[in-house]
């Protein structure tokens, strides 16, 4: 009843550091596994200038996610998953009542091809008894649009491009510890001070100013200028890992003391998070990673999962 | 059964003259520590103070008085008391400070809290007597009190009345 | 730490999980008045906020040290940054303010996070036209 009042739903913060050199490097497998990517953020020091999901609210409404290694995932509110006779259990994301389920299919499943027994139970339950009208936000490889358009005759749809936005940042003061031996600066502050250079905050304050006391981590420098770059929209994981090579030789041609860090949001509102993994909203639907990249080839990475989402690779 | 759990604060009432505790009454009491507890936590502190709080005794020659709060939120309205500066009664303001002694779960052990305490100031105070008149005159008093042994044993029945009264 | 030599790369490795360690929360908080004129400053912003602290939870309540990191007038919506253990405060005291000056008003709590990165991309804003 009162003691409660200073608890908070449960957060989880994985931080890494590694070596693109090292040969354990689990990089690209951590990349691949967070299939629904809603938006990249690039930031780049002394730069200047150079270059899916359906939309409802999972935690009001029916979602429903596909992932490319054939993976379904429905997660419905009770009504629903009682009409559909599909089995699926409770979701994490649950209080006491047993309000929302998980479906959970693999399409690549002997009994899940067409024609064979679990895959007309669950057309039958899709088609006749629950009738679900939904929105999809696909992607497709290049080159893999034909495929795509006998899908897509039969449906409305439209192309979306993804958004593209540019900011060049001026005067930025930067933790001065941005080198590959990042000992002294805590993930959290670093993480703060990354959005607020994202969200265009300023650090210049004073701990005694009225309005914010958000200061840069001691000690910092200052950049004379930045880059941040944005893309949004349904982005593939093959995207992020071309932008990432890219990434890296640019680092590499670089001068010395240089560092990139990209930051891949996922959506709030996806079923799954990283692999397969069951996620919801609760009160942010925080699923991201942020990935610093030094010249040297070292890393860091942190991965940010809120609620009762299970712990990121 | 479930008992509804309380905290007894055991506090002492300090003023700088002793004859203006024959003022206090246990409404007062209960008043001001309201209104600090509504000042420093506002309306859920106020909130919180409404339910089951009381003032279930205040000995107005000693100033000891026993508070009763959930025991849920005890610590929250605890923080409040150390603000308390005066109390109002009868249209006059008494300046005092509260000191908590003691924090018990039943009134009974608070009670037997204070009678060990009681002794001990005795013990402290009975080498300072300063003329052979005073300390008879204390022997006496501890004597009548002995004498009395029925009012202690009201007082033990009074706090397992009040177990009762919240099973 | 020194750096690592080549034939040492599996030392570099490193990971650690951190549960429930971040020390301030962030939300993103829009004000909706019933009469759309009116201004108000981040000021009179951060000064409402902290009456309706002080109100429901009294000084206790007031002396709660949280930033207001953006505001934008136009769209009456900002940034907050909380100690974690004082969110629950907070939010509540922004939903039970219900008048600035006479006026019904109503905080629309958009987002809380323990990140502020995750409040610069949420897939709730893609607009698909």
């Amino acid at each position: 009843m009162t003691t409660d009042l200073d608890q908070n739903p449960r957060s989880l913060l994985v931080s890494e550091r590694s070596s693109f050199r090292d040969l354990k490097n689990r990089i690209s497998s951590q990349v691949e596994q967070l299939h629904l990517n809603y938006k990249v953020s690039l930031l780049l020091p002394e730069y200047s200038f150079d270059r899916s999901v359906p939309r409802t609210r999972i935690d009001e409404d029916n979602c429903v996610s596909l992932t490319p290694k054939g993976h379904l995932t429905l997660s419905l509110d009770k009504d629903s998953f009682e009409v559909l006779g599909v089995e699926g259990k409770p979701s994490r994301f649950n209080h006491r009542v047993k309000k929302r389920f998980v479906v959970s299919v693999d399409l690549t499943d002997s009994c899940m091809a067409p024609g064979g027994r679990g895959y007309l139970r669950l057309l039958a339950g899709l088609k006749s008894r629950l009738r679900l009208k939904m929105d999809f936000l696909l992607s497709h490889h290049p080159g893999g649009g034909a495929s795509l358009q006998t899908l897509l005759s039969r449906h409305d749809w439209s192309e979306h491009r993804p958004e593209v936005s540019r900011h060049t940042l001026t005067h930025l003061s930067c933790p001065a510890l941005l080198t590959s031996d990042l000992l002294s600066c805590d993930p959290h502050s670093f993480l703060e001070w990354l959005g607020a250079a994202h969200a265009h905050i300023s650090c210049g304050n004073t701990s005694s100013s009225f309005l914010s006391s958000l200061v840069c981590p001691e000690p910092k420098t200052a950049l004379s200028r930045a880059l941040s770059v944005s893309v949004c929209g349904l982005l593939l994981p093959q995207d992020i890992h071309r932008l990432l090579q890219q990434i890296r030789v640019y680092l590499e041609e670089s001068h010395l003391e240089s560092w990139a860090c990209l930051t891949v949001h996922g959506f709030v509102d996806s079923p799954v998070s990283w692999g397969a993994n069951e996620h919801g909203v609760l009160r942010g639907g925080e699923n991201f990673y942020s990935l610093l990249m030094f010249h040297d080839d070292v890393y860091y990475l942190h991965q940010a999962t809120g609620a009762h989402d299970t712990c990121p690779p | 059964m479930v008992r509804v759990k309380s905290r007894y604060l055991l506090c002492e009432i300090n003023v700088p003259d002793r004859s203006r505790l024959f003022l206090l009454d246990d409404r007062a009491v209960a008043a001001a520590v309201k209104a600090a507890v509504a000042r420093m936590h506002g309306d859920y502190g106020a909130a919180l103070c409404s339910i089951r709080f009381s003032v279930k005794y205040l000995n107005a020659h000693t100033g000891i008085v026993f508070l009763r709060f959930p025991k849920k939120c005890y610590r929250l309205l605890w923080s409040a008391l150390p603000f308390i500066t005066c109390i109002e009664t009868r249209g006059q303001k008494i300046e005092c400070f509260l000191n908590c002694l003691h924090v018990g779960g039943t009134i009974r052990t608070c009670q037997k809290f204070l009678v060990k305490y009681n002794t001990q100031q005795l013990h402290r105070m009975l080498p300072k007597c300063k003329s052979e008149e005073e300390r008879s005159q204390v022997r006496e008093a501890i004597l009548k009190c002995c004498l009395t042994r029925g009012n202690k044993q009201e007082f033990g029945e009074e706090s397992d009345s009040e177990d009762d009264e919240e099973q | 730490m020194r750096r690592e030599d080549e034939t040492d790369e599996t030392s570099v490795f490193r990971r650690v999980v951190l549960k429930n360690a971040s020390p301030y929360h962030y939300m993103k908080i829009c004000l909706v008045l019933d009469d759309e004129s009116t201004k108000l400053s981040a000021v009179d912003l951060k000064l409402f906020i902290l009456t309706g602290l002080k109100n429901l939870f009294g000084e206790v309540g007031a002396a709660i040290s949280f930033d207001l990191l953006k505001y934008d007038e136009d769209t009456l919506s900002g940034l907050l940054r909380v100690p974690s253990r004082s969110l629950v405060k907070l939010w509540s005291s922004l939903t039970l303010l219900g008048f600035y000056q006479n006026q019904a008003c109503a905080f629309r709590v958009l987002q809380v996070s323990p990140y502020l990165l995750s409040l610069t991309g949420n897939s709730r804003e893609l607009k698909l036209d």
